[in-house]
């Protein structure tokens, strides 16, 4: 087994090398506990550091640790790790990658196999889509969004690209970052999968510790507390909006929606307060909260702050608390605030106050 | 609508269809297909999940069914007839914008049909700029929705795999949504120093400064008063900012059709971004969101009639847009031969292939297409011959 497939495990050749090896992975979890502690390594990595950690030095112990590791994630099948564990082992690849890029040292590359930008395109099919150009690279625009449409910064959104000729320009830099995401992808591919029972038997201890771990973890912000009344203007008049069953523009659905799910309503409740109307469409509403709560999709989404809401046009009726107190960072800042603030009988929940009007 | 009008609508939608050939989308068998049958009463009745399978072959069905809606979705599948998106299998889907009267800012109320139409050609026309000269797709099929608007399938082999969220990016970059003055100027190394730059060549960058230009040659056209108050009309430009500004434009145009945002100082930048608001006003494609980022989406068959108007869902040539009139050119020729008895319930003026109507209320005898249209849009009952 090779030293390169160790350090990059999600490569297909990598992949192909466990196969022939013909590794039976139900003996490894029982008799290679070092195989077992490494994927641990790997999982506590992403959950601590957001890397999956150093390089075992035995490379058949690393290799066969990413298996392990998919495993226990498939097991614990909490979408928090999930999505932690795949952006760890992103990072980690990005460190390593761009690190070997970076050195061109022609003495050290004989002396162990390394990665090259070309191959590292060739794997993600990015070789086809992305050419080189004086200034940097071009990208074709489907392969562009194909990696890049979950990236939540406003420069990879595509309106600020100079998309040209159907094709993005990119940094070296943003090449990479791009890559990252693929790597990112690629990991979350098919994870959770179906686990055969004998090798879940085996690894009932790691998933018990697992699942400990991400429980102390606290790892949503816990407010769980709906008082509407509180809430800042720009949710106060998303909302009202809402209820008036006026349409919304997507982010503008997306922005209420995500900031509801947060401050802890599920999707029956937010359809309730919505009220929604036939109009407005009870389907789709429950589409996108449960898109939003990752419960049919791969990314768990939170509310954006005042930056993203300020660019879309959605911040509105600004108030002092949003300039002084929380200096315009998150709408989420805002509603700790003003919970804080108040006394604690003043708070009547929104859906206790539900609850009393239908008893 | 009147049963003997309903029974009429469908015989003659029936002998268009066996009249005419149609051409099929692309891997017809592996989409979804779904039909309006002709039905009374105020609710329609809306049969999906279908294959062609169990329609059997396009133009037979067509003949035999005589809908009164037609579509096909945007997505292929393994299971096209399995009744839940998981059994179907998703497997690629086209994208498709939808433009439609409804959704443009520019429509009023009281314009007519055609006048509605032709605005929705303009937005057509600034959509296809951005997929032809931003996207470079070049599997486009412009088509008359035979309704309210027009449809774009865009077949790339690039964008058959995308998501709803990248499809999301592709509708904002045509609408001009999130466009950030912020990001659009970027900060280059030059030598030693940066400097911030607009881009020219690409994006909504070269949009922008395109019109930055325009907006330069219009300020050289007056004398320096008259361009000094012209500056100071935008916001965030006082008499400082509009003569360091007017300065930039005089002694270094070419830096500022170089891109160049650092001559002119923050004047300029602010000019630019009050220019990004004009610019996105204008050019945008005001198409309908969930449309194209829905990739199981069902879309009117080409080649069909619209119930709803009687007109031909039409392909059209690219280059034969700009003469492209709807109302003459969607026509059925089936419904051209001869004059037929209707009973007006809804009077007013119609404009329809290329003549001009005012009808009176009650019985008439009018051109066939015109009857069609007007019972089609419920302004009409099928009188007696």
């Amino acid at each position: 087994m090779k030293p390169l497939h160790a350090r990059y495990p999600f490569l297909a050749a990598a992949r192909e090398a466990v196969e022939t090896a013909d590794v039976d992975l139900a003996g490894v979890v029982a008799r290679e506990q070092p195989v077992v502690q490494r994927a641990m390594d790997r999982l506590e990595g992403a959950l601590y550091d957001g890397t999956v950690g150093d390089v075992h030095r035995r490379p058949r112990v690393e290799l066969l640790s990413y298996p392990v590791a998919r495993v226990l994630v498939s097991l614990v099948d909490e979408h928090v790790l999930t999505r932690k564990y795949a952006r760890a082992e992103a990072q980690t690849a990005y460190d390593r990658f761009t690190e070997e890029l970076a050195t061109d040292d022609p003495l050290q590359s004989t002396d162990t196999e390394h990665l090259t930008l070309d191959a590292l395109l060739q794997e993600f099919d990015l070789a086809r889509a992305a050419r080189e150009t004086p200034e940097g690279y071009r990208v074709a625009v489907g392969t562009y969004l194909e990696h890049a449409a979950d990236q939540r910064d406003d420069e990879w959104r595509l309106v600020n690209r100079d998309l040209q000729d159907g094709e993005v320009p990119l940094s070296e830099e943003e090449l990479l970052e791009l890559l990252r995401q693929a790597v990112t992808h690629r990991i979350e591919d098919g994870l959770p999968f179906d686990v055969p029972e004998p090798i879940a038997v085996e690894l009932s201890a790691e998933v018990e510790s697992l699942r400990e771990q991400l429980s102390d973890l606290d790892l949503t912000r816990d407010i769980d507390t709906v008082v509407p009344e509180r809430f800042p203007p720009c949710m106060k008049y998303l909302l009202d909006q809402v209820q008036k069953g006026e349409h919304l523009e997507h982010h503008s659905r997306f922005a209420i929606a995500a900031f509801l799910t947060t401050i802890g309503m599920n999707t029956d409740e937010i359809v309730e307060l919505f009220q929604v109307n036939p109009g407005f469409g009870e389907e789709a509403t429950r589409y996108q909260v449960d898109h939003i709560r990752g419960a049919t999709s791969p990314t768990e989404y939170s509310p954006p702050s005042c930056a993203t809401m300020q660019s879309y046009g959605d911040c509105v009726n600004m108030d002092d608390i949003c300039e002084d107190v929380i200096e315009e960072s998150h709408p989420l800042n805002y509603y700790e605030h003003r919970l804080e603030q108040a006394d604690d009988e003043e708070l009547t929940d929104w859906r206790e106050r539900q609850s009393e009007s239908k008893s | 609508m009147e049963e003997q009008t309903l029974r009429y609508l469908r015989g003659r939608f029936g002998d268009h269809y066996r009249r005419s050939e149609l051409t099929p989308p692309p891997f017809a068998h592996e989409r979804e297909w779904g039909y309006v049958p002709w039905t009374e009463g105020p609710g329609e009745t809306y049969v999906r999940h279908k294959s062609l399978l169990d329609l059997g072959e396009l133009s037979d069905f067509l003949a035999r069914e005589r809908p009164r809606h037609v579509y096909f979705s945007a997505g292929r599948y393994e299971n096209p007839s399995a009744t839940t998106m998981g059994g179907k299998n998703w497997r690629r889907s086209d994208l498709i914008f939808d433009l439609d009267a409804d959704h443009l800012p520019s429509a009023e109320p009281d314009d007519s049909y055609g006048e509605m139409l032709a605005k929705c050609k303009d937005a057509l026309l600034r959509l296809l700029d951005f997929l032809e000269t931003d996207f470079a797709f070049d599997d486009l099929t412009v088509v008359f929705s035979g309704g309210r608007g027009y449809h774009v399938h865009v077949r790339d082999e690039g964008i058959q795999h995308l998501q709803r969220d990248a499809r999301r990016e592709i509708v904002d970059y045509v609408r001009g949504i999130g466009l950030d003055p912020g990001s659009l100027i970027r900060t280059e190394m030059r030598g030693n120093v940066t400097a911030r730059v607009l881009p020219t060549d690409g994006g909504w960058g070269r949009r922008v400064h395109q019109r930055l230009l325009a907006f330069v040659d219009e300020l050289e056209a007056l004398d320096e008063a008259d361009a000094l108050a012209r500056l100071q009309e935008l916001d965030g430009i006082g008499k400082g900012r509009a003569e360091t500004v007017y300065g930039a434009i005089k002694r270094n145009r070419a830096a500022i059709e170089e891109g160049n945002m650092e001559a002119g100082g923050v004047g300029i930048r602010t000019l630019v971004d009050s220019l990004v608001t004009e610019v996105v006003e204008a050019q945008n494609a005001p198409i309908d969101e969930p449309v194209s980022t829905d990739t199981n989406r069902l879309i009117r068959l080409p080649g069909s009639i619209h119930g709803g108007s009687g007109l031909a869902v039409k392909r059209i040539d690219r280059d034969a847009i700009d003469e492209f009139d709807p109302l003459a050119d969607a026509v059925p020729e089936t419904f051209r031969k001869h004059d037929i008895a209707v009973e007006v319930t809804d009077c007013g003026r119609v404009e329809l292939d290329g003549d001009s109507f005012t009808l009176q209320e009650g019985e008439l005898s009018v051109p066939e297409s015109l009857g069609v249209f007007l019972m089609c849009r419920g302004r009409a009952e099928k009188g007696q011959e």
